[in-house]
């Protein structure tokens, strides 16, 4: 333990710094979880109206099955070879990511 | 005694969480080769910023009084500081010619400190807001946000990782207020205080009971 023979004078807030500071921190973090709530809020809405149009879209769509998509059909006759060869694999194979917790 | 324990503690969280944030952020913004190197750089450069955050956060819940005090002292300024700073404190002319110029007195922080603590205030707080969300909410807030939020990070990034290395510097050349921080348990003898701080010696501290040399 140092020794010491002189303190700082103790720093007194007065009760306007006090709710300056206060006010200031209060309201950074009340802005801060505004914007926040509005962005997630605006994302779930973003979310649920692509989710409702991917379903209209399949609901419409006279082709539902990849393997009969003509255009797929004619990718893989014209480029990618056959179904699940190594050059498709490469090209479209994606990993499943779980999203339906999103929302 | 001039740095109480908590301002030591809260000093050493900006070590341990600045100035590795502070490395890590140009090694990132050098962009290394090796991507192994950048994602352990940014992993650091995170466990930085969240030492820093916590110990900010802390320092200005349990001692709102020095946060207080600190603030005050920054924004304090008459025409000793004005004329302290257009002399530079005289370190210029004593670093490079050798002559002692006299300066105006100076409280605990002289107008060279101040600057440095009303950059490191503010860049601070924008560091930290602007890195969090960088960190968190990159998929969901708007991409001019995120654009504009970038760029503040960098450039007061920038600005105050150099600012940094030039206190370090000066804090080693003044070795009195360096031992004070570091070694002597936030004490420093009276009659270096005096020397550089006649100001706080004459009107901000007062005496313990005891006795000793320190204060």
């Amino acid at each position: 333990m140092a020794h010491f023979d002189y303190v700082e004078k103790a720093v007194k807030v007065s009760r306007r710094e006090f709710l300056g500071v206060i006010g200031i921190a209060g309201a950074v973090m009340w802005t801060g979880a505004y914007a926040v709530t509005d962005l997630v809020q605006d994302r779930n809405k973003y979310i649920k109206m692509r989710t409702a149009g991917l379903y209209k879209d399949d609901a419409k769509a006279k082709i539902r099955q990849s393997h009969n998509n003509l255009a797929v059909a004619d990718v893989y006759k014209k480029f990618a070879q056959n179904p699940l060869s190594h050059l498709a694999e490469e090209l479209f194979h994606t990993k499943y990511v779980n999203r339906t917790k999103l929302v | 005694m001039k740095h109480p324990l908590a301002s030591r503690l809260f000093h050493w969280g900006l070590i341990l969480g600045f100035l590795p944030a502070a490395i890590t952020g140009f090694i990132i913004w050098y962009k290394p080769e090796s991507e192994d190197f950048a994602n352990l750089a940014m992993r650091i450069h995170i466990i930085g910023a969240a030492i820093l955050t916590v110990s900010a956060v802390l320092y200005s819940i349990f001692k709102l009084d020095r946060v207080v005090g600190f603030l005050r002292r920054i924004f304090s300024w008459d025409q000793r500081d004005l004329r302290w700073a257009m002399l530079q404190g005289g370190y210029p002319q004593k670093i490079l010619f050798g002559i002692n110029i006299l300066v105006p007195p100076m409280g605990k922080m002289n107008s060279g400190q101040k600057i440095f603590g009303i950059c490191l205030f503010f860049g601070g707080l924008i560091l930290m807001l602007t890195g969090w969300v960088l960190y968190a909410f990159i998929p969901v807030a708007p991409k001019e946000l995120v654009y504009w939020f970038d760029q503040a990070h960098l450039i007061m990034g920038i600005f105050l990782g150099l600012f940094m290395f030039v206190h370090i510097a000066l804090a080693i050349y003044n070795w009195g207020e360096f031992l004070c921080m570091f070694v002597n348990g936030g004490t420093q003898p009276l009659e270096e205080c005096k020397h550089h701080n006649p100001v706080w010696v004459a009107e901000e501290i007062e005496p313990v009971k005891g006795s000793g040399k320190a204060c």
